[in-house]
């Protein structure tokens, strides 16, 4: 196996080198981490609404810090004019009256609750606290998870599709069929080269954004996830561009496949959005091994199972379209 | 070295492209397979190279069935060079060829700046990707593809197209000096000057049936008129006259002050075929 397959792994890095794909993975790394440090983090840390109080006569001595008094209704509104997140109480007739722009109804309600909370923050519950994470560390697990798959999913299986349409354009695979060398190889070589850069991305992404300590502490579980996906990924790539004819065919089922195969996950995943069916989805299972993985929680085995199952019939049919292109008239 | 019987070959049921090839190669002969687009000349060199592997029949190479001979082994024996030059674009021709070269054992492999000096690769394009050369000098670098790992026995297809006249001379010229070292060719062309000048024999194939197989001269003479075409000057005037050449055993029977010219009117090949097959080479 030794030299063959070494030649054919120089020759595809060679051939993502050329093609400016590390270039272009260095350049996702820099974006996601910069949107993490910059962006997300912060978002995420922001204060919630701002609340005000109009109380000329003093009576709510229990309010929260977080409650701002203002001096008449005219600041008031001044102020909400220029805050249009922000919440209005006033009691100068006694009761508490709220004053507020309207947005959706559901966060108006949540808004309304927040405020009248602070006014009384002793009698507040104070909940159970689930988990060992504090709500940063939560919040960098979650998007780096995100990132990650988005990156598995879209970025590197376009990348493969990219570098094979290449050689199919330039008639070489035709030329490995009259090689001494075992024909799988050269799809293996492939397979590796971009598995490799996968589990670099995946290392650098979790401990850029994760952190140093907690990124290391789930990295092995981490590894195993990128793993599973990139192979599926790449398998799916190499498929895809192996029965369609050319790279703009490609960027359609591309689509559909990034759609298909994003969305609903994240959707789901990450937000109320509850879908009956997403059970059958097989990205989503992918998707929360790789977030069980960020929040070291156990995977079952069937899930491992079924991902060496899928591994093993894509690889097969991987193999019968390479015999029929190699074949194919020139 | 090659042994082909009864070989029949379908793409799909209603699309069988061979029907029944039987021919042998001798080693070191080169043996030139014509005809035109579609007639089954490429599915049999994927047969013979061990690409296509559902046909029926019997093929042996090296004395040995195929089917039984696709191992490493039987790839490092033999050397490709297709209709069209399939060249990493991105890599220069010293890289294309030690890549490729990467693959055969080392004591088999020929010194690739060698190589490219034999076929007379211009050395300033030497180390600039193969996306910057001409068609011409793409076809030599993928002739030296093919002859890097010294085959002993050579798949030719169209070996001369995409190159001028100097271009196929020397192609000819080093076709000839790998059968002079005892390697078998096996050329597949449209070209009939290439088959011609270059092969011992050769096989007509039309619509997967081969048509006829001998050496071109035998092939022409079997088919010609015994006419002879004489251009001559008389009392200081240009005459022609159209005779059998048997009439010249006894000399010139006519009166003439100066013979200018002799042709034979033996039929081409290309006549040869199109008399065989009823098309055209295109």
């Amino acid at each position: 196996m030794g030299k063959g397959f070494c030649a054919l792994f120089k020759k595809d890095c060679r051939m993502l080198a050329s093609g400016k794909f590390f270039f272009m993975a260095i350049g996702f790394l820099a974006l996601y981490t910069a949107y993490v440090n910059l962006g997300y983090i912060r978002f995420m840390q922001m204060e919630p609404y701002h609340v005000y109080l109009y109380d000329p006569a003093g009576t709510q001595t229990e309010k929260s810090p977080l409650v701002q008094t203002v001096s008449s209704m005219e600041a008031m509104d001044s102020i909400l004019l220029d805050d249009a997140n922000g919440v209005g109480l006033d009691v100068s007739a006694g009761n508490v009256q709220v004053v507020l722009y309207a947005g959706a109804e559901r966060i108006d309600n949540h808004r309304i609750d927040y405020a009248l909370s602070l006014l009384r923050p002793s009698g507040n519950y104070s909940p159970e606290i689930l988990g060992i994470n504090t709500p940063e560390q939560k919040s960098r697990k979650e998007i780096t998870c995100e990132l990650l798959f988005f990156e598995l999913a879209a970025v590197g299986f376009l990348g493969i599709a990219a570098v094979l349409f290449k050689e199919k354009g330039m008639g070489v695979i035709r030329v490995h069929a009259i090689l001494p060398l075992r024909k799988t190889w050269f799809l293996l070589s492939k397979l590796a080269v971009f598995l490799l850069s996968d589990l670099v991305f995946a290392v650098l992404l979790t401990l850029l954004n994760v952190g140093l300590s907690d990124g290391a502490a789930v990295l092995p579980a981490v590894l195993v996830q990128t793993a599973i996906l990139s192979l599926i990924m790449a398998l799916v790539g190499l498929f895809c561009a192996l029965i369609l004819k050319d790279f703009r065919q490609f960027t359609l089922a591309y689509l559909v496949i990034a759609i298909f195969a994003a969305t609903p996950v994240f959707l789901s995943a990450n937000t109320p959005v509850k879908l009956d069916w997403i059970g059958y989805h097989p990205f989503y299972h992918v998707y929360m091994g790789l977030k069980n993985a960020y929040f070291a929680t156990a995977i079952s085995p069937a899930y491992y199972v079924g991902s060496a199952g899928m591994i093993v019939v894509l690889f097969s049919a991987v193999q019968f379209v390479f015999g029929r292109e190699i074949g194919k008239e020139g | 070295m090659i042994e082909v019987r009864n070989l029949m070959f379908s793409y799909s049921k209603d699309r069988q492209a061979l029907h029944g090839l039987n021919f042998t190669v001798e080693d070191g002969e080169i043996f030139g397979f014509l005809g035109p687009n579609g007639s089954g000349k490429s599915t049999t060199q994927k047969i013979l190279t061990g690409i296509l592997k559902s046909y029926s029949g019997s093929v042996s190479l090296f004395g040995q069935d195929i089917s039984a001979a696709q191992g490493k082994e039987f790839f490092q024996k033999i050397g490709v060079l297709f209709e069209f030059p399939y060249l990493y674009a991105n890599l220069s021709a010293i890289e294309n060829l030690s890549y490729f070269a990467s693959f055969y054992p080392r004591e088999q492999r020929r010194d690739v700046g060698e190589l490219l000096d034999t076929l007379e690769c211009k050395p300033d394009f030497l180390k600039k990707p193969v996306s910057s050369y001409s068609k011409g000098m793409r076809q030599r670098v993928s002739m030296a593809r093919a002859l890097i790992s010294n085959p002993r026995l050579l798949f030719l297809d169209e070996p001369t197209s995409g190159l001028d006249p100097s271009g196929a001379v020397l192609f000819r010229k080093i076709i000839e000096q790998e059968r002079k070292k005892g390697t078998t060719v096996f050329v597949t062309t449209h070209n009939m000057v290439d088959a011609d000048l270059l092969c011992d024999r050769v096989a007509f194939i039309s619509n997967g049936n081969l048509v006829a197989l001998d050496t071109p001269k035998r092939l022409k003479e079997k088919n010609s008129n015994h006419r002879v075409v004489i251009d001559y000057l008389c009392q200081g005037k240009r005459e022609t006259k159209t005779m059998e050449s048997s009439e010249l055993e006894a000399g010139i029977p006519f009166a003439h002050d100066e013979i200018i010219s002799i042709h034979s009117q033996e039929p081409t090949l290309e006549d040869m075929f199109i008399q065989y097959t009823g098309r055209r080479l295109s």
